[in-house]
C-alpha cells in the first residue's frame, strides 16, 4: 500500500495536444480519489500515465515515494480495472483472476487459495470455471475487480468500470467497489465522467477540465464551495443555476438584479466574498434546491414563469424564466401564448406534491445563506477563503 | 342468436376455406428457393465432375473415348511407384507448412508493433501475393540455378568455392520447391495474421502488462490464443495450396524432376493425363488428391467447430 503523487505532470500528444497540463495531485495511502470531468478532460490519460501505459511528457509521478516515470507497468505493482474489463476471453474466471499470480511465480496452491478468497469476496465462487462470455455484465465487472484485488497491489486504478452496466447494477456495484476498497484500504484512483459516482464513492474528488485540475476536495465541499463556474455547473444534478447579474454591495445587504427585479442577500457576503464595485456584473450561482417557491406577498422574491416541468417521482424539476415588468403582462395572459415555452434561467427542485403547471407565474426566493458568486470574466469564485 | 354471432356464421359459411401453409413451412420453402441457385452451381460444377471422375476412374479414357474396364485401374494405380513417390513428396512438402505459418506470424507481429516504415514493409511482404506464381517460379528458378542469384550471394559473402545447384539434384530440388512455396505464402498469411492482430483488443495486452507479463508471455498467453482461429484458417489455406496450387511453380521450376523428385500428386495428374494420355488413371489420382484435401478440411472444420 502506498501514496501516489502527481507533481506537475504533463502529457502532450503529437506536437501540441495537451491532454494533461501540469497536474499536481496527492493521493494518500488508503484514500479513494475520484478523477472526474467531461470527455476529453485528461482523466483517463492521467490514469494511464499512472499505470505506465502512457509516457509522461514532463513532471514527476511517484508511487510509494519512488518516482515511477520510467518504470515499466509490470514493475509498478498497481492493478487496473478497465472500462471494458479487458478479461482474457480464452481463460476461465479462475485463470483470469490468477493470471498475475501465475506470472509472479506463486505456487499453484497459493494461487488457488488467493483466487478462492477473492472469488468469495466478490460472490464469484460458482463461476470460476466459466469463460467471460458466459457471464453477465455485472459478473464480468466483478471478475475484473477480482483480478485487481487478488494481487494485493500498492494501488488500484479504475477507468470508468461501471459505465457499461445498467443503472440499477451500477448503483449496486458502486456500493460494492466502495465496500471492497474500504476493506482492503488500498489507495485507489477512480476515473469517471459520472458526478454521482464521484460524489458517492470518493473520499476526495478531483475535477478536471481540458487537462487542468480545477479543484480537489471532499465531495461535500466540492458541492458546497465550488472553486469556479465549471465545477459549480459540473457537480450536482441538475447543475447549479448560474445567472449573470448586476450586484450592488451595500453596508447592510447585497442587492442583486435579475433583469429589472432586485433581491437582497445578507450583508455577510460582502465580507466573505470579494464582490466587485457597485453595478458591475457577477455570475450568481444558486443550487436548484435553494430556489424556494413562496407567495407573492413575501418580500425579496423574484417573479418567474414556469416554462417546463419534469416530474421525477421523488421530486419535480421546474424550469423558470424570470420575468421583467414588460413581460409580466404577457406571462399573465391566458391565451394562446401561455403554453409557448421560453428560455428558462432558473431550475428549481420541488417536492412531488407541489402543484405547478407550465405558464404559471411563481414568486421564488433564493435561500439567503446559499448563494455563490463567481467572477463574470474568469469564472473563479469570489469567496475570499479559496477552496 | 345475437346479431354478432349471426354475422360471423354468415361469414364462415360464405368464405371459402383456404388451406394456407404454416409460417414455418413457408419459411422452409422460401429458404430452399433462395438456396436453389447455389445448390445448382455446387451440383453442376463440383458434384457432377466428381461423379464423372469416379466414373472415368473405372475406364480407359484417352480424352475422347472411354472404355469401361472396372476396378483394374485402381489395382494398377496403387502398384505404380510414381504414385507413392508423389504422395511422399506431398508429405515431405508438408514440412514447409510450419515455416509458411511461422514466418508470416513473426512478420505480422513485428509489423503490428508499428515499427518505423511498417507500411512499406507491409507492401513489400504482400508483393509476392500480387504476382503470378508462374513469374515467382521463374524468379525462383533463376535464384536457385547454378549461375543464379543464390550462388552470387554465397560468393559475395566470400565462399567462392561453394556452388549450389539445388534444382539440379534429387536430394535438394524438393527443398528448393518448398522454400519457394513458403516465399509465395508469406504475403497472404502475413495479411491474414495482421488482420487477426487488428481485431485483438489492445486493452487485453495492456491488462497483461499491468498484470506483470513481459513481451514473450503476452505473445504466448494473449496474442497466440487470440490468433488461433486465424492460424487454423491459414493452416487449411496453406495445406490446400500445397496440395492443389503448386502446379505452376513445379512446371516452370523443375517440370517435376529431376526424375520424379518434385512430382506431387497434382503434377502427377497432369503428367498421367496430358503426357501419357491416360485420363482414367489421372481421374483416379484426382480422386485421391480430393480425398486427401477433404480429410484436411474436415479435420480443420472439426477443430474450429470444437473451439466455440
Amino acid at each position: 500500500m502506498a501514496e501516489i503523487t502527481f507533481d506537475g505532470v504533463t502529457k502532450i500528444f503529437g506536437d501540441d495536444i495537451r491532454a494533461v497540463d501540469e497536474l499536481s495531485l496527492h493521493v494518500a495511502d488508503g484514500e479513494f480519489m475520484v478523477l472526474v470531468g467531461p470527455s476529453g478532460c485528461g482523466k483517463t490519460t492521467a490514469l494511464r500515465m499512472l499505470a505506465g501505459l502512457e509516457d509522461i511528457t514532463s513532471g514527476s509521478l511517484s508511487i510509494g515515494g519512488a518516482v515511477v516515470n520510467n518504470v515499466l507497468p509490470k514493475d509498478r505493482d498497481v492493478a487496473m480495472v478497465f472500462q471494458n474489463y479487458a478479461l482474457y476471453p480464452h481463460m476461465s474466471v479462475e485463470k483470469n483472476i490468477g493470471f498475475a499470480l501465475k506470472i509472479r511465480g506463486d505456487s499453484k496452491s497459493e494461487i488457488k487459495r488467493k483466487v478462492g478468497e477473492a472469488a468469495a469476496i466478490l460472490h464469484l465462487t460458482d463461476y470460476l470455471e466459466r469463460r467471460p462470455k458466459a457471464l453477465s455484465g455485472g459478473q464480468r465487472q466483478r471478475v475484473a475487480m477480482g483480478r485487481a484485488i487478488v494481487r494485493s497491489p500498492q494501488a488500484f486504478l479504475m477507468d470508468e468500470p461501471l459505465s457499461n452496466l445498467d443503472a440499477q447494477l451500477r448503483v449496486e456495484m458502486r456500493l460494492e467497489i466502495a465496500r471492497i476498497q474500504r476493506i482492503l484500504g488500498v489507495a485507489t484512483v477512480y476515473v469517471t465522467h459520472d458526478q454521482v459516482e464521484a460524489m458517492t464513492m470518493g473520499d476526495r474528488v478531483a475535477v478536471l477540465r481540458a487537462g487542468k485540475l480545477q479543484q480537489v476536495d471532499t465531495p461535500q465541499d466540492l458541492y458546497d464551495h465550488p472553486a469556479n463556474e465549471f465545477v459549480a455547473g459540473f457537480m450536482g444534478s441538475p447543475p447549479m443555476n448560474l445567472v449573470r447579474c448586476h450586484v450592488r454591495p451595500g453596508d447592510d445587504r447585497v442587492e442583486v438584479d435579475f433583469g429589472d427585479q432586485t433581491i437582497e442577500l445578507p450583508w455577510h457576503y460582502t465580507s466573505s466574498h470579494e464582490l466587485p464595485a457597485s453595478g458591475l456584473d457577477v455570475v450568481v450561482g444558486v443550487r436548484p434546491e435553494d430556489v424556494i417557491i413562496t407567495d407573492a406577498s413575501s418580500p425579496n422574491t423574484i417573479k418567474t414563469r414556469v416554462e417546463r416541468r419534469e416530474a421525477l417521482g421523488a421530486e419535480i424539476l421546474v424550469h423558470l424564466s424570470h420575468l421583467d415588468s414588460s413581460a409580466d403582462a404577457l406571462a399573465n395572459e391566458q391565451g394562446a401564448l401561455r403554453d409557448i415555452s421560453r428560455r428558462s434561467s432558473l431550475v428549481a427542485k420541488m417536492g412531488p406534491r407541489v402543484q405547478v403547471a407550465v405558464g404559471d407565474v411563481l414568486s421564488v426566493q433564493i435561500s439567503p445563506e446559499h448563494a455563490h458568486f463567481f467572477d463574470a470574466t474568469t469564472g473563479v469564485t469570489l469567496r475570499k477563503r479559496k477552496p | 342468436m345475437s346479431e354478432r354471432s349471426a354475422h360471423m356464421s354468415v361469414m364462415t359459411s360464405s368464405a371459402p376455406r383456404v388451406r394456407r401453409m404454416t409460417l414455418r413451412r413457408r419459411r422452409q420453402v422460401a429458404g430452399f428457393l433462395f438456396a436453389l441457385p447455389a445448390i445448382a452451381l455446387v451440383v453442376g460444377f463440383i458434384g457432377v465432375p466428381i461423379g464423372q471422375a469416379v466414373y472415368y476412374s473405372f475406364t480407359q479414357w484417352n480424352g475422347l473415348t472411354s472404355t469401361w474396364i472396372g476396378p483394374s485401374t485402381w489395382a494398377q494405380a496403387f502398384h505404380n511407384s510414381n504414385l507413392w513417390t508423389a504422395l511422399e513428396n506431398n508429405a515431405l512438402l508438408l514440412l514447409a507448412v510450419p515455416f509458411a505459418l511461422g514466418l508470416p506470424l513473426g512478420i505480422a507481429v513485428l509489423l503490428h508493433q508499428r515499427v518505423a516504415g511498417w507500411r512499406i514493409f507491409r507492401s513489400i511482404y504482400f508483393l509476392p501475393t500480387a504476382i503470378s506464381w508462374v513469374v515467382l517460379g521463374l524468379v525462383a528458378e533463376r535464384f536457385f540455378a547454378y549461375q543464379g542469384t543464390l550462388n552470387s550471394i554465397i560468393h559475395a559473402l566470400g565462399f567462392s568455392h561453394v556452388n549450389t545447384n539445388m534444382l539440379g539434384y534429387e536430394s535438394t530440388a524438393l527443398s528448393a520447391l518448398g522454400i519457394t512455396f513458403v516465399f509465395t505464402m508469406i504475403g497472404t498469411n502475413t495479411m491474414l495474421f495482421l488482420t487477426g492482430l487488428a481485431t485483438l483488443d489492445p486493452s487485453l495486452e495492456e491488462a497483461a502488462r499491468i498484470d506483470g507479463a513481459g513481451s514473450w508471455r503476452i505473445f504466448r498467453s494473449i496474442t497466440l490464443p487470440h490468433l488461433s482461429r486465424f492460424i487454423q484458417l491459414a493452416f487449411v489455406m496453406t495445406v490446400i495450396a500445397l496440395f492443389s496450387a503448386l502446379f505452376s511453380l513445379i512446371f516452370v521450376m523443375t517440370g517435376g524432376g529431376p526424375g520424379y523428385a518434385t512430382t506431387t500428386m497434382e503434377f502427377l495428374i497432369y503428367q498421367t493425363g496430358f503426357n501419357q494420355g491416360d485420363f482414367g488413371t489421372a481421374a483416379l489420382y484426382g480422386l485421391i488428391l480430393f480425398v486427401l484435401t477433404g480429410i484436411v478440411g474436415v479435420v480443420q472444420l472439426r477443430l474450429i467447430g470444437s473451439n466455440e
